[in-house]
Formats: C-alpha cells, sequence, structure tokens
C-alpha cells in the first residue's frame, strides 16, 4: 500500500524507493541459515505447503517454467525434476546472496541442465511474453514494493493456458487460530532469530510484513485485476499460509 | 493438506535415502526423468504418483493429465515385482495391470526394487569395519539358514502329500502319463496329414465334367 511515495516495510514506513533495499538487506542477513530457519519456524511444515503448491501447478516434462523469489530454491528443485531433460525451469530471485545460495544448492543436488539464474525484480520482468507455463511466487510477494505492479508484468509472462501460483502467508481463518498465530510469530519468531542467526529484527520484520500483506480475497481481487481468470486460492494450516491460483487464457 | 501428504513426504525421504544407498541407484532412474507413474493401490482405494528425477523420485497424491503409466495392484504384488522374472510372473498371473507404457513400468520396477544396498558398508560408519564385517558374517548366516528352512519345509511338504497322503502324484508316475500324451498328439497330427494327402489325391483324380 503506498501513500504519497512511502510504502511499508513491516509496520514501519518507509519512502518508496528505500523499500527494495531494506528487503535486500534483511535477505543478505538470513541467506546462509535461510533453509534452517525455514524449518525452525515452521517446524518443518513449510514442506508440505510446497508440495501442496507444486500438485496445484501440474507442471509437466518439457514445460517452461519461472520461480520467482525461488530463494533457495525448494520450489525449482521440484520443477526441475518434473519439467526433465526437455524442460526449462528459470530460477528468478532480486536478492544476489540468495540466489548464489539457492545455485549452489541445486549443483550440489546434481540438479543441472535444465536450470537457469536470473537476478530480477518481479515488478519488472526481463522475459518474452506468453512463455512460460507457469509461474510461481512462494513467500516473496510481501516483500515486493508494487504488488500489482509485479502481478502485471507477471502476467505478460504467462502463456496462454499457462497458470500462476502465489504461495504466501495470510490470514488465519479462526479467531482462536489468529491469537496463537500473534503469538507464535510476534514473541517467539524473533527470539528464534536472535537465538540461530543473531538477528532479531529481520524475523521481527517477517511478523510484521505478514501483517502487512493483504488478505485472501484481496490478493485474488489483484490478480484479476492483473487479467488472471479463473482465480481460486487454498487455505492451508487454518488460513496461515494461503496458495492462489489463477490463469491467463 | 492433510495427514497423507505429510506420510508421503517422509516416505519419500525414506524411498531417497535408500536409493541413494545403492552407488547405481540414481543412474538406473536417469532415463525416467520427468515420466509420470502412478501406482493404482487396490484394496487400500489408493493412488500416488512417482516421477524420478536427479535426486531420486518425488511422490505426490495428486498430478494433472495422464500418467506416461499406471500399475495397478495390491500392494503385496507390486512388491513383488522384484526381478524381472518375478515382474512377468505378475503380469502374466494378472496380479499387476500395466496400463499406458510397460517398458517403462519394467524398467521402473526393476529400478526400483532392483536396489543393491552394501549394507555392511553402511553399518560400518557406525561400527567400524571388523564389527560391521561381523554383523555382516551373522546376517548372511542367518539370512542362509532361513533359506535352507525354507527349501526343507518345502521338501518335507511336498513328500506328505505324495507320499503320505497320496493327495498328489509324483513325477515317476507323471512323467509315463505325459509321454503317452505326447505320443497320441504326435499319432494325431500323423493321422490328419495322411487324411489331407489323401483327400488331395482323391480330389485330383476326380475326372472334370
Amino acid at each position: 500500500m503506498t501513500i504519497q511515495n512511502t510504502t511499508h516495510f513491516g509496520y514501519e514506513t518507509v519512502p518508496l524507493e528505500e523499500k527494495a533495499s531494506r528487503v535486500r538487506a534483511v535477505f543478505d542477513s538470513v541467506a546462509n541459515k535461510y533453509d534452517l530457519m525455514n524449518d525452525l519456524m515452521s517446524f518443518g511444515v513449510h514442506r508440505l505447503w510446497k508440495r501442496q503448491t507444486i500438485e496445484l501447478a501440474g507442471v509437466r516434462r518439457g514445460q517452461h517454467v519461472l520461480d520467482l523469489a525461488a530463494g533457495t530454491g525448494d520450489l525449482s528443485a521440484r520443477f526441475s525434476g518434473l519439467v526433465g531433460p526437455d524442460g526449462l525451469v528459470v530460477f528468478s530471485d532480486i536478492n544476489a546472496s540468495m540466489l548464489h545460495q539457492g545455485r549452489e544448492r541445486m549443483i550440489d543436488e546434481g540438479r543441472v541442465g535444465n536450470i537457469r539464474y536470473v537476478q530480477a525484480d518481479a515488478q519488472h520482468l526481463p522475459f518474452p511474453e506468453d512463455y512460460f507455463d507457469c509461474v510461481t511466487i512462494g513467500f516473496g510477494l510481501r516483500n515486493v514494493t508494487d504488488k500489482q505492479l509485479a502481478l502485471d508484468a507477471i502476467y505478460r509472462t504467462v502463456k496462454p493456458g499457462g497458470r500462476l501460483l502465489i504461495l504466501e502467508f495470510s490470514k488465519p481463518t479462526n479467531k482462536p487460530m489468529e491469537a496463537l498465530y500473534d503469538l507464535y510469530s510476534f514473541t517467539l519468531l524473533p527470539k528464534i532469530g536472535k537465538l540461530v542467526v543473531n538477528d532479531e529484527e529481520s524475523y521481527r520484520y517477517l511478523a510484521e510484513s505478514i501483517r502487512m500483506h493483504p488478505n485472501q480475497e484481496t490478493l485474488k481481487q489483484m490478480m484479476e485485476d492483473a487479467g488472471f481468470e479463473g482465480c481460486d486460492y487454498f487455505n492451508l494450516t487454518g488460513g496461515v499460509v494461503a496458495v492462489h491460483r489463477g490463469y491467463k487464457f | 493438506m492433510t495427514i497423507s501428504s505429510a506420510a508421503l513426504d517422509t516416505f519419500e525421504q525414506l524411498l531417497n535415502r535408500a536409493i541413494r544407498l545403492d552407488p547405481q541407484g540414481l543412474a538406473r532412474l536417469a532415463p525416467m526423468h520427468g515420466r509420470v507413474i502412478k501406482f493404482d493401490l487396490i484394496g487400500v482405494g489408493r493412488c500416488f504418483y512417482l516421477i524420478p528425477d536427479p535426486c531420486g523420485v518425488q511422490i505426490y497424491q495428486h498430478c494433472e493429465g495422464d500418467a506416461d503409466c499406471v500399475l495397478r495392484g495390491t500392494p503385496l504384488d507390486l512388491a513383488r515385482m522384484r526381478s524381472s522374472r518375478a515382474s512377468a510372473d505378475q503380469l502374466f498371473s494378472g496380479s499387476v495391470e500395466i496400463i499406458g507404457d510397460s517398458a517403462l513400468a519394467q524398467q521402473f520396477a526393476e529400478a526400483l526394487f532392483g536396489l543393491d544396498i552394501d549394507w555392511e558398508e553402511q553399518l560400518s560408519r557406525l561400527t567400524g569395519d571388523v564389527l560391521a564385517h561381523e554383523i555382516g558374517h551373522l546376517g548372511r548366516g542367518l539370512f542362509r539358514w532361513g533359506e535352507r528352512v525354507r527349501k526343507t519345509a518345502g521338501l518335507n511338504l511336498k513328500e506328505y502329500l505324495q507320499e503320505e497322503l497320496r493327495m498328489l502324484p509324483t513325477r515317476e508316475e507323471i512323467e509315463p502319463l505325459l509321454a503317452d500324451i505326447d505320443h497320441l498328439r504326435d499319432d494325431v497330427e500323423r493321422l490328419s496329414a495322411r487324411i489331407e494327402r489323401l483327400q488331395r489325391h482323391l480330389d485330383s483324380s476326380e475326372p472334370t465334367q
């Protein structure tokens, strides 16, 4: 949400042009312990959220997939296996540190040949029009400065018949879950961050950025505004996380 | 997201770990990367999809589009497809049904069920070479003993059914019967050939009108 050339960085209001650098600093700080922290914070459940996303993506052999905000490549790794040697996965992240971590991991796993690495801003994608069968963005959209701009850019790159999947933290669907979630994310999460990576502030930003992210219906509307059709969302873990899916016809 | 997702995730991790224990495990799966193999479990009412990839296999509950091949059978019958001979037996007996690319199904079953894991080598990482060898030696001895017991029990059962209960004939009783059947079949074929030759002779000697 932007008001007079400002936007949110967690609960803080910052100039528009400052958000990207602040987000970059967060991910530069957490990059080398990213996977460990994901496992600790979600008790390993993030793997099941990503598995669900992969099933909903419907990617098949030979297809072209763009994984935005790919991070350390949890989604890209699976897509690389699904598209096979004749397909293509474009592993993209705006943060060079995360991209480096991801590329190292893919190479260590032997996932070479059908992955290309691109450092790119989701708001200004350097890819051809109508190119990808599937575009995914996992736990990255909430960090984008102008989300609608990113959705518009993604729409351009999806080929007719293709789809977009957004995996992101969302609004819990019931009050008890919401209360528990607030307690966990504002109290425990920063402490885990301080203990494991000596960075309490980055994980406080994580909790705050989740609260500032659009809820399920709002994000669905934003996808439709970008041109996607047949949009729907699937709540996971009581709405703590949601997978949004839309098609380009 | 259900408990079965968590179970599948765990199963996938365990299976991939087992595949990586065989030095040739990943290489055998390489030609099948990206192919979709569906396992339809009869009796359990479940199905899942396996897709080989560079790190082993990916396993899912759902997959869009058609699978490249479907293996349908009970879990036990599918597990019995451990060797090309055993899997051929399963196919011909109808225990396991294959729909789609049968060569892919055969190749995948052999790759998956034919894992050759050097357990002694794996154990030696925990216990050291000497103890691992002793344990391995003991294990192989137990396995050989089990095989002997199995074979002996089979022979004893055969003898009991043939000699004691007289429910089944012995080989010596069956073989003369089978030889007589072979002779009879050959005689019938010779007779049939002779009748055909006579018929042709009669047809060719009849005056044309």
